[in-house]
């Protein structure tokens, strides 16, 4: 099997296994929906300073889902004793990496898409012009953080306090990609053009790639026998 | 502006205590690390004699202490 | 060796202090109060320095397993740990004083902030993983990612804090420093350099008797 069909081999299972159990995707969507309202409730009806705070709540949103939902991304395997069988694959495993890290990324575009519309919805952002800019943004903050994510799921993976470790790992490591992203929201969602934010995009594009190349490089020496 | 001399003084003290710490640290370990060596060294050094010793009860057998206890 | 290291150092430190208060002049704007900074400044080169270290012999250990390059990795990363708690415990004290706060989101405090967590993050995933083979492999990877996520940090914290203006350099030109007080930073700097060597340098071979007693 060659390196590309494995990878895809990878993500079609475990999206087929969340189309099926809906579990992942149903626990996150619930997770931002109640978010939605603790952020709501949190900074109280004052209409501007919702406004104001509202690129960070959107991130902060998303980060927290990715780290629920990334937590779980080897769950599968652990829970039905496939991390062994995931260690005797033979050849490179960096496309159990990349198979992983595609089926996150789906699995976070559904979530996240929902979760924007909510916020437009809820606090009554008008994205008009703003929107290509601001998905070519989500789109390069989620590849940071599912690249990150993944590899950290996979070291988590027989640790025990797995849940605590992850998130503890994962945020300080994310922080470049946070502040990237919520700065480029903030200025495209005050209408400036893409070319104001370069550098930022710069930044995100330069994790991406750091991210993704530790990823595949390290991968083989995380699943190791 | 004042000299503020008290923060100077917080601020070496501060670092002597987390340097001073470590450092007392990396002793105690050190310490702890070389005691259980000696202990295992003596378990093994009284094991390693008592086998040598004749049997007292005669038999050809080593005495019962110095062999590994029955698993239940 | 190591005992050398440690009499070194202590040398050094008494040299570093005596720079920092009989040789350095009272500073203009801030007054002695500025004499911090010989603490604070040297501690945070060699946090990193010792950060790279860490990264080298990491990159060593998952190219060549030698046991020695791990050991070397760990003590690297928990000693740099210490300096950069050290910076970041000073630089508050420092900060009271001068800013008329204990903590402010300033750059450079918020960018060692977040790396201090990022290594304190990597010495709680090494305690928490029992098999020793393992953890030295995760314990790789992960310093892998955090030394490389360092200037990550320090750009993005620092874009941040600048708002609108993307520095096309490093960070903007600092003043000239006056030659005594670079010659009293540099003493000073070396001074924590070696104690740090002999940190490593210790803990590392407590690391070699640890994994002994557990053989």
């Amino acid at each position: 099997m060659t390196y590309a069909r494995r990878a895809l081999a990878v993500a079609w299972k475990d999206l087929v296994v969340e189309r099926r159990s809906k579990e992942t995707l149903n626990a996150l969507l619930f997770f931002s929906l109640a978010l939605l309202f603790v952020f709501q409730f949190a900074l109280g009806p004052d209409r501007e300073r919702l406004a104001a705070v509202l690129p960070g709540l959107l991130w902060l949103g998303f980060i927290l889902s990715g780290v629920l939902g990334l937590g779980r991304a080897f769950l599968v395997e652990r829970e039905n004793d496939c991390w062994e069988a995931l260690q005797l694959t033979p050849g490179d495993k960096s496309a159990i990496y990349l198979g992983k890290l595609a089926g996150s990324l789906v699995l976070m575009a559904v979530v996240e898409t929902l979760v924007l519309a909510l916020f437009v919805l809820f606090f009554n952002v008008d994205l008009g012009p703003a929107l290509p800019g601001l998905a070519l943004v989500i789109g390069l903050g989620t590849v940071g953080i599912a690249a990150v994510g993944t590899l950290f799921a996979a070291m988590t993976t027989q640790v025990r306090a797995r849940e605590l470790l992850f998130p503890v790992l994962l945020l300080p490591v994310l922080v470049p990609v946070l502040l990237g992203t919520v700065k480029a929201t903030e200025a495209l969602l005050l209408r400036e053009p893409l070319a104001a934010v370069a550098h930022w995009l710069q930044l995100l594009v330069a994790a991406d790639v750091i991210y993704l190349a530790i990823g595949l490089l390290t991968f083989d020496f995380i699943l190791e026998g | 502006m004042p000299d503020n001399w008290t923060f100077v003084a917080a601020a070496y003290a501060l670092a002597a205590l987390v340097f001073g710490g470590y450092w007392l640290r990396l002793g105690r370990m050190q310490r702890e690390l070389a005691a259980a060596r000696t202990d295992r060294e003596a378990v093994r050094d009284d094991r390693a004699s008592r086998s040598q010793q004749p049997s007292k009860t005669g038999h050809p057998r080593p005495e019962p202490a110095s062999r590994p206890p029955l698993q239940p | 060796m190591t005992t050398l290291l440690g009499w070194l150092a202590g040398l050094g430190l008494v040299a570093g202090l005596v720079m920092g208060f009989g040789v350095a002049p009272r500073e203009v704007t801030q007054g002695n109060v500025q004499r911090i900074m010989y603490l604070h400044v040297p501690a945070v080169w060699v946090a990193y320095l010792t950060f790279t270290v860490g990264f080298a012999a990491s990159i060593a250990y998952l190219a060549g397993r030698r046991p020695g390059a791990d050991r070397l990795a760990h003590a690297a990363c928990e000693v740099g740990t210490v300096f950069l708690g050290v910076n970041i415990a000073t630089g508050a004290i420092w900060g009271k004083p001068t800013w008329g706060t204990w903590w402010t989101w300033d750059a450079r405090l918020t960018s060692v902030a977040v790396v201090f967590v990022m290594f304190l993050a990597y010495l709680l995933l090494r305690g928490a993983i029992e098999d020793h083979e393992r953890g030295a492999r995760y314990g790789a990877v992960l310093s892998i990612v955090a030394a490389l996520n360092i200037p990550l940090v320090h750009f993005s914290v620092y874009w941040w804090r600048t708002l609108h203006q993307p520095p096309s350099l490093l960070k903007p030109g600092s003043s000239t420093m006056p030659r005594v007080i670079l010659t009293a930073l540099l003493v000073n700097f070396a001074a924590q350099a070696l104690l740090g060597a002999y940190f490593v340098a210790r803990r590392a071979r407590l690391l070699a008797a640890e994994e002994e007693a557990l053989a």
